[in-house]
């Protein structure tokens, strides 16, 4: 099922698909209470259209990763199916109302996957994860009911509408701040972090790579959609917050991921350190750095959903996922060893794989952004970079733990212990295969969404020229910045 | 047939495919691929070598007189910008890539022997072609980001091939250093570009030099914000090229099986940094105080290095050192403005130290047949002595070397080092000194190195001391496979690139004497033309002299010492100058303190932000939670199902309000 919906949505952007287009393609409107303006009404541009088949990709690949789950499996199976379902719901339905539904639908076949197959605290985590993110996506309703109804013209929860209207600034300050909220909980942005750690420690395997591989893109997402996308005066006050938090997100998240002795909750401290780079890239106003963040958002997608995989696919073996017991079973399994490498160093953005172009585009693109203040620049620049050096020091040493030195006599004595089956290369080959396709050649990826990208951009930048009192390392657009114009060639 | 220059970007292409092609089916087909030896190694030899015929014929183009050749493809765009990758080839890289082509080819004939019984063989093949492939990449590369993207995976390469042996402690913990401190030079290096594309709109090196000069000259780039640029992206050589402070990695990689140590750790991949200098030259020349401390740093490492080299025990790590110190000379050389000096003595230092090092190898695999496969007991020279009967061809390539890398005449090293003297000379006297004092503790330690090797008698017999240097190594004793062996000289795929690379140890500084400077003029024919007319043998000679003399006067002492035995050093030097000996045997106490400050430091803040994340930021979550749930208990109590007392709390909710209102 999960390979036919992939099949579709390969079929579509194949099909029907123009990238150099920037607007909407492929929709439908079917009206529902027209006069609340309620109807059901999907399409996509180019946010939308990368995310919906990376959803349906992993969601493919999940699948394939839960062979071996034997508890209640045709319940798995149809949880599994509904949130692909959900989350392909919410990137691609165009009506505010329908993406707040969709994306409460989504909620609950992920509360129930972590609490049926989860591990120890798995009601703990599970409950946590519902009551964070329910209790934040409230803040989404308010919000769409407020932009429905204020301003001129007829109450509509259409996209286009809500974009097109034009709010009052302290207004719009308020939106964003609610659905920011909203959001953040899901991207995760520090500190509104911590349902994430549990959530992913207790996960199984498949969940995990939905979870790290998709869900956490719902809220880069919907940040690029709705505050970035729609509330551009507000978007002016809010991005240098957005950039701070995107540097603390990096370097917190590094950190204490290198403390972490858990495997798992490792990996899930890692996802939040890369998250940052989206929130710096959705922060600025250059075309290059919000494309760098869209581009971080897919490539973490595919390589935390290889990292996760092959977490769970330790774990089947050593039946641990504390550091400390583990130790030299490289010897034992020389193929996991293989692919533990090559995802580890995708993940710590070695050139040549996806994560490296994202993070580089996202680096240039906001070095190179005039709209904020030059020392702003090199702070948040040189803070960044910081997490250059962090990443390859917890995942280096995770590996060292993990498969290199002396053999673990008790681990290898373990009848478990055996070397990657076909099964398990096929499903990171093929995470491997776009991860160094879109690191050799980028354009494959950032063509499809370029043109929607740069209007967007085009927009907030537009906003800062009309902002009254931008916020400080904001500057207002100067003549310097039009005469260093030609210099960005 | 188009030009080889044209078809320069096939020179890391081959390599890599053949890598690839080897690594699928490694992955994929494990147990067959790992038997089939020969085959694979003869794949990945002949794509090296095609590489290196099409290195060869660029380069016999380039001495023809051919133009640079520059082609570009659009990488990556958004908005205004687009990112341009593609590969640049002119006369610097051609020599490079003939130099990498060369090495490379024959460290792998010398890994098949070298490698023959180890299980990851082809494994090791791969990362070989690999490395290679990435190295060629880098020396093609047209412009700063591209050199970043393969700065970044000769890294990689480089972190696999130390860490080869996954099963031993000491190179996992290597390999993760190497990585990580490259990774820090690579923080600099990364916003150094950053900051010059924000500078100059340009990533290529000619646009960026000019750019800056545009930028100082019309007041709208500061000069201190300049310099910062350039000292930042130094930062970047300094990780790769091993200079002080960020050399600590590299004596650690050694590590890594000796034929990785030749090729990456001595000829090409630590090369890289004074490579990136030298393609910057027209940005640096521009700042003197840039160039100052470049000089500066280099001249540093070299004494370093050197000093360090004088009390190591362990061949390999003596080496190690020796290729710090000399990376400072090569490094010393960018800093007085001579380029030309600095990539001579890169080229003629990869072929004699890489014979260095092969040799050692060599030595070290002859060891193991008497001591087994424990690297405390193969390595260190306290073992060894009197190779030279046993193994005739190791012993002659390696005092080759060493004369070469002691600067006599007319071998290699001596046309090279000089050139770079006395650039040093004429720029920085103060660090010419440092310089020359060098020269001398090189040829020291050098032949220490020879005779405490080959020369006297064989001490590998002795177990009481093998268990000496067990227990001082924290080891326990070793498998028993070997034993009672007999050393004996190593097989043709190690002793042919020995003589091989003999040739131009001997011969290639010839290429480069300063009155007719054939490098140079290659390189850049105006300069060198200028500096040939400028010669005068006058001022060559005192300075030339200077330099033998110290050569030999470190030679003599080390014949004394360690030949003879007529001079005790223990007793002299190490016995009247406790302090010195021990700092020295430290390692300066870089090591010791990086652990401490770093290391240790870094563990402990991340240790401490992990306890808030789950005390503090946690905590409050579940605070909540707590909270909710005791006021729902408290609650509970006003839900008692009796409407008479819902009513009166509406009741008096009522009246409340008509008070409050009322007021």
């Amino acid at each position: 099922m999960a390979l036919v919906t992939f099949l579709i949505t390969v079929a579509a952007y194949v099909v029907g698909y123009d990238p150099a287009e920037a607007g909407l393609q492929l929709g439908q409107r079917i009206d529902w209470v027209p006069d609340l303006g309620l109807g059901w009404s999907v399409g996509v541009d180019g946010l939308s259209m990368p995310l919906v088949l990376l959803t349906s990709f992993i969601t493919t690949l999940a699948v394939l990763a839960a062979w071996p789950v034997t508890f209640k499996p045709r319940l798995f199976y149809f949880l599994i199916l509904a949130m692909d379902g959900g989350q392909i719901a919410v990137f691609a339905v165009q009506d505010m109302l329908l993406f707040f539904l969709a994306w409460e639908l989504e909620l609950i076949p992920v509360y129930l996957l972590l609490a049926i197959w989860g591990g120890k605290k798995r009601q703990y985590a599970a409950t946590k994860f519902i009551l964070y993110t329910a209790g934040s996506s409230l803040f989404i309703l308010l919000v769409a009911l407020g932009m429905a109804f204020a301003g001129s013209g007829p109450v509509s929860f259409e996209y286009s509408d809500l974009a097109a209207k034009t709010l009052a600034p302290s207004l719009q300050l308020l939106l964003y701040a609610g659905l920011l909220i909203a959001f953040g909980v899901k991207l995760p942005i520090v500190p509104l972090h911590t349902w994430l750690p549990d959530a992913h420690g207790e996960a199984t395997a498949p969940v995990h790579m939905l979870l790290a591989g998709i869900l956490l893109k719902m809220g880069g997402y919907a940040l690029l959609r709705f505050n970035a996308g729609m509330l551009p005066d507000a978007h002016v006050q809010f991005a240098p917050l957005l950039v701070v938090l995107g540097v603390v997100n990096i370097i917190y998240a590094a950190l204490t991921s290198f403390a972490q002795r858990n495997l798992k909750r490792k990996i899930a401290y890692s996802s939040i350190s890369h998250m940052g780079f989206v929130l710096i890239g959705i922060g600025s106003f250059s075309p290059l750095a919000a494309s760098g963040a869209m581009l971080q958002m897919i490539s973490h997608g595919l390589i935390g959903a290889s990292l996760f995989f092959l977490v769970g696919a330790t774990y089947d073996r050593t039946h641990t996922l504390q550091l400390d017991e583990m130790g030299g079973v490289g010897q034992a399994m020389r193929k996991m060893f293989a692919l533990w490498t090559a995802c580890a160093l995708a993940s710590l953005a070695l050139p040549g794989m996806s994560g490296f172009v994202a993070e580089l585009m996202v680096f240039v693109g906001f070095t190179t952004d005039e709209a904020y203040s030059l020392p702003f620049r090199i702070v948040i620049a040189a803070l960044a970079a910081i997490g250059v050096i962090l990443t390859p020091i917890y995942l280096l040493s995770m590996l060292r733990e993990i498969f290199f030195g002396k053999e673990n006599a008790e681990l290898a004595s373990h009848s478990n212990l055996v070397d990657a089956e076909p099964r398990e290369i096929y499903i990171i080959s093929c995470l491997l295969v776009p991860i160094i396709g879109i690191g050799l050649y980028p354009r494959l990826m950032t063509d499809s969404y370029r043109a929607t990208i740069e209007r967007q951009v085009a927009r907030d930048g537009a906003a800062i020229h009309s902002a009254a009192a931008p916020p400080l390392p904001l500057r207002p657009p100067l003549t310097a910045a039009m005469t260093m114009a030609p210099a960005l060639r | 047939m188009p030009p080889a220059s044209e078809l320069a970007w096939l020179i890391p292409v081959l390599p890599l495919a053949g890598a690839t092609l080897v690594g699928l089916g490694l992955i994929s087909f494990n147990r067959t691929v790992n038997r089939l030896k020969v085959p694979v190694a003869v794949l990945l030899i002949s794509t090296v070598g095609a590489a290196a015929v099409l290195s060869y014929a660029a380069l016999a183009e380039q001495i023809g007189g051919a133009a640079p050749v520059e082609m570009l493809f659009t990488w990556a765009t958004a908005g205004s910008f687009s990112l341009p990758m593609g590969f640049r080839l002119d006369a610097l890289g051609a020599v490079m890539l003939a130099l990498v082509t060369s090495i490379a080819l024959l460290v792998m004939i010398y890994s098949h022997g070298y490698m023959a019984h180890d299980k990851g063989y082809v494994r090791f093949f791969t990362y070989l072609a690999l490395f290679s492939s990435s190295m060629l990449g880098l020396v093609v590369s047209p412009n700063l980001l591209e050199i970043y993207v393969f700065w970044e995976l000769v890294g990689m390469c480089s972190y696999l091939l130390v860490g080869f042996w996954y099963d031993r402690d000491g190179a996992a913990h290597a390999a993760q250093k190497a990585f990580v401190v490259n990774r820090v030079g690579d923080f600099g290096l990364l916003l150094g570009i950053l900051g010059l594309f924000w500078a100059t709109g340009s990533l290529s090196f000619d646009g960026i030099a000019a750019g800056i000069q545009a930028g100082l000259a019309d007041g709208s780039l500061p000069a201190w914000a300049a310099t910062l640029l350039c000292l930042l992206v130094f930062m970047g050589p300094m990780a790769k090229s091993a200079q002080f402070p960020l050399h600590v990695w590299l004596p650690d990689a050694m590590e890594g099986p000796t034929p990785i140590s030749a090729l990456i750790h001595a000829a090409t991949m630590v090369a890289a940094g004074v490579f990136l200098v030298a393609r910057l030259e027209p940005l640096y020349v521009q700042f003197p105080s840039v160039q100052l401390t470049v000089a500066v740093v280099g001249t540093i490492t070299c004494f370093l290095g050197a000093s360090i080299a004088l009390t190591q025990m362990d061949l390999k790590k003596g080496l190690a050192y020796s290729t710090v110190s000399q990376l400072g000379y090569m490094m010393l050389a960018m800093g007085c403005g001579a380029p030309l000096a600095g990539m001579f003595h890169l080229v003629t230092h990869a072929c004699f130290k890489a014979m260095l090092f092969l040799g050692s190898g060599s030595v070290i695999h002859a060891m193991e047949e008497v001591v087994g496969h424990e690297p405390v007991l193969a390595q260190d020279m306290r073992l060894m002595g009197g190779l030279r009967r046993s193994m005739p061809i190791t012993a002659i390539t390696f005092l080759i070397g060493c004369l070469a890398i002691s600067g006599l005449p007319p071998l290699a090293g001596f046309w090279s080092k000089d050139e770079i003297l006395g650039e040093a000379f004429q720029a920085y006297p103060l660090l010419w000194l440092v310089g020359w004092l060098t020269a001398g503790m090189t040829a020291f330690y050098m032949f220490r190195l020879y005779f405490l090797t080959f020369e006297g008698g064989f001490r590998g017999h002795d177990t009481a001391l093998q268990a000496r240097l067990l227990q001082a190594a924290g080891r326990t004793a070793p498998d028993h496979g070997h034993g009672e062996g007999h050393v004996h000289e190593s097989a043709w795929p190690m002793t042919l690139p020995l003589v091989v690379l003999a040739v131009p140890s001997l011969l290639i500084g010839l290429l480069g004497m300063p009155w007719q400077n054939r490098f140079a003029a290659l390189l850049d024919p105006r300069e060198a033309a200028e500096a040939m007319a400028h010669f005068s043998m006058a001022e060559f000679l005192p300075l030339a002299g200077a330099s033998v003399a110290i050569s030999l006067v470190g030679i003599t002492i080390a014949v004394l010492a360690y030949a003879l035995g007529r001079l005790d050093l223990a007793t002299a030097v190490a016995g009247r100058f406790p302090a010195i000996n021990r700092f020295l045997a430290n390692k300066w106490y870089l090591d010791a303190i990086n652990e401490r400050l770093f290391v240790r430091g870094s563990r402990a803040l991340a240790r401490q932000v992990l306890e808030v994340d789950a005390k503090v930021v946690d905590g409050v979550v579940n605070l909540t939670g707590l909270l909710t749930l005791g006021s729902g208990e408290g609650l509970k109590y006003f839900e008692t199902g009796r409407a008479q007392f819902y009513a009166l709390i509406v009741f008096g909710g009522v009246i409340a309000l008509v008070v409050l209102f009322s007021l």
